[in-house]
């Protein structure tokens, strides 16, 4: 069944439009891949997607209403949670604080705060700490486990590897089967193609705004997908 | 001895002076706003306790503080919901400064219009004038108590931001606006309730004050003046440096006054003028 079905949907910035006629569609308990170049849209249409960009048009779908005018604070509610890019902690908030921000939407599921300290131990021992004490990769698991708490049915995940080490990666990227057990569909936005294609059953590529590229995951060859991501 | 006297009364003064702070710099604190009307809704909150007091003669006049208190809360909630949230997203930050000056101007012809110039007091009968004897030291009861009751707000305070899940929203709400919108908090909404809680306590700084001193339509501004001062003076952001600032602010008038009785409230500028000079960020610097 289908959780998200965005159609025809154009984004803007001010005059300027970052997206053009978008579709795109999730599963229920689908992984799909967004990637593309930097100023590709992938940003743009997340936060778009939550709400937090309220200049557009067309049509999305979360799990059988129509969102594109609702606002965020109430499509959260509904369990569309986002990991932002750049991870937007709340800074002088601890550890255990930022996670609790997660149950505010007040949505119950699996996710609570002992589950996800079971998943990030490290932050059980740093619960009191500030996220500037934390590591990056231990800062985007506080990002990760803050959306987790809001129980999402699809969480969408901004460029969660930009700029940790690979062993922190790769620790992340093993969360997500966890994640998905739980019957959570995924949306990876990666800059890194290789590792969002093996996490992913689909994938999706955005060039200047269009699809430029939607196949799944194990199918799609790298001249596929090289002529996609420059549009060369 | 006698000077001893003088500065424990500033700190006790010092006390209320924090009161009139504390709800600026909550409001400063959570959205970067300078409320630069708070000292006319104190003077309303006033006019609004003598009307009261007026109106109920039998009852002791320390308890109009609480229907004073409940009608300021709704009153700064709804400034917020019907006027402020409207210039809260503007690119520009001195568009809601501008609104909230001319918000202060309209509201002290509006207080003209309606309550007249003259000077007005608050009455408290006895306790007005009652005083204890502490280790030799003549000390006023009302005083005394203002200083415990601002305290106790203080703590009070500083538990309710610290360690409630409303406190929690509000710290997030004020470190990232947009962010907390994922977890189903509308921003706007807590901006409400937080200039509610600031004109709420600015009420209870407003009528101690017209206890002590008597004020007209136009002594919002001298009342800003020193919240103002009180949170530059502490360090912007922090609670308790608001009270500490009020404190040393409350001694030098004194101080000041004792020293040259023409002097009003110009020592106490001369004090904030020179801490501005050394420490610019403050008594208590606050978190980077």
């Amino acid at each position: 069944m289908t959780l998200l079905e965005v159609n025809h949907l154009n984004v803007f910035h001010g005059d300027l439009q970052a997206i053009f006629g978008l579709a795109f569609s999730v599963a229920e308990r689908e992984a799909v891949a967004l990637v593309g170049a930097n100023g590709a849209g992938k940003t743009t249409f997340l936060r778009a997607l939550v709400g937090l960009i309220d200049s557009k048009q067309g049509r999305v779908r979360f799990d059988g209403s129509d969102i594109q005018d609702t606002p965020a604070e109430h499509i959260a509610r509904l369990g569309l949670g986002m990991v932002p890019e750049g991870r937007m902690l709340f800074d002088t908030l601890t550890v255990e604080e930022n996670l609790l921000m997660g149950q505010v939407s007040r949505r119950s599921g699996a996710w609570t705060l002992r589950r996800v300290f079971d998943l990030f131990p490290a932050l059980e021992e740093r619960r009191n700490h500030l996220p500037r004490q934390l590591s990056g990769g231990q800062q985007q698991m506080v990002a990760i486990g803050r959306a987790l708490m809001c129980n999402p049915r699809l969480l969408l995940c901004d460029e969660i590897s930009l700029g940790l080490a690979p062993v922190m990666v790769e620790q992340i990227y093993g969360a997500f089967e966890d994640i998905r057990k739980e019957g959570t569909a995924l949306v990876l936005v990666e800059q890194d193609v290789k590792r969002a294609a093996s996490a992913s059953d689909r994938i999706y590529c955005l060039l200047k705004g269009r699809v430029s590229l939607t196949a799944n995951a194990g199918d799609v060859s790298v001249t596929e997908l090289t002529q996609a991501y420059f549009g060369m | 001895m006698a000077w001893i006297e003088t500065l424990v009364n500033g700190a006790l003064l010092g006390g209320l002076y924090g009161l009139l702070g504390i709800g600026l710099a909550l409001v400063f604190g959570v959205m970067r706003l300078v409320n630069i009307a708070h000292g006319e809704f104190m003077v309303l909150a006033a006019y609004l306790a003598v009307i009261l007091v007026g109106l109920f003669p039998q009852v002791h006049p320390l308890f109009v503080l609480i229907p004073v208190v409940i009608a300021a809360f709704a009153v700064g909630y709804l400034y917020q919901a019907l006027i402020m949230n409207r210039v809260a997203r503007a690119p520009d930050p001195l568009a809601p400064l501008l609104l909230t000056f001319g918000v202060s101007i309209v509201l002290r012809n509006l207080m003209v219009e309606v309550f007249g110039a003259d000077v007005r007091g608050l009455q408290l009968g006895e306790l007005s004038r009652a005083s204890i004897k502490l280790f030799g030291l003549s000390i006023g009861v009302m005083p005394l108590l203002t200083l415990i009751a601002a305290v106790l707000l203080f703590l009070l305070l500083q538990w309710a931001v610290k360690r409630t899940v409303f406190g929690r929203i509000v710290r997030a709400t004020a470190d990232r606006r947009d962010i907390v919108r994922l977890f189903g908090v509308k921003p706007d909404l807590v901006y409400n309730y937080v200039m509610g809680l600031s004109l709420a306590l600015g009420a209870i700084g407003g009528v101690l004050l017209a206890v002590r001193s008597s004020f007209t339509p136009f002594s919002g501004v001298e009342r800003l003046l020193i919240a103002f001062e009180v949170v530059v003076l502490g360090g912007i952001g922090s609670f308790w440096g608001a009270l500490l600032g009020g404190i040393v602010l409350g001694m030098a008038q004194l101080a000041g006054l004792k020293w040259d009785a023409n002097a009003g409230l110009l020592y106490a500028h001369l004090l904030f003028f020179v801490v501005l000079l050394i420490r610019p960020a403050g008594l208590v610097a606050s978190r980077a």
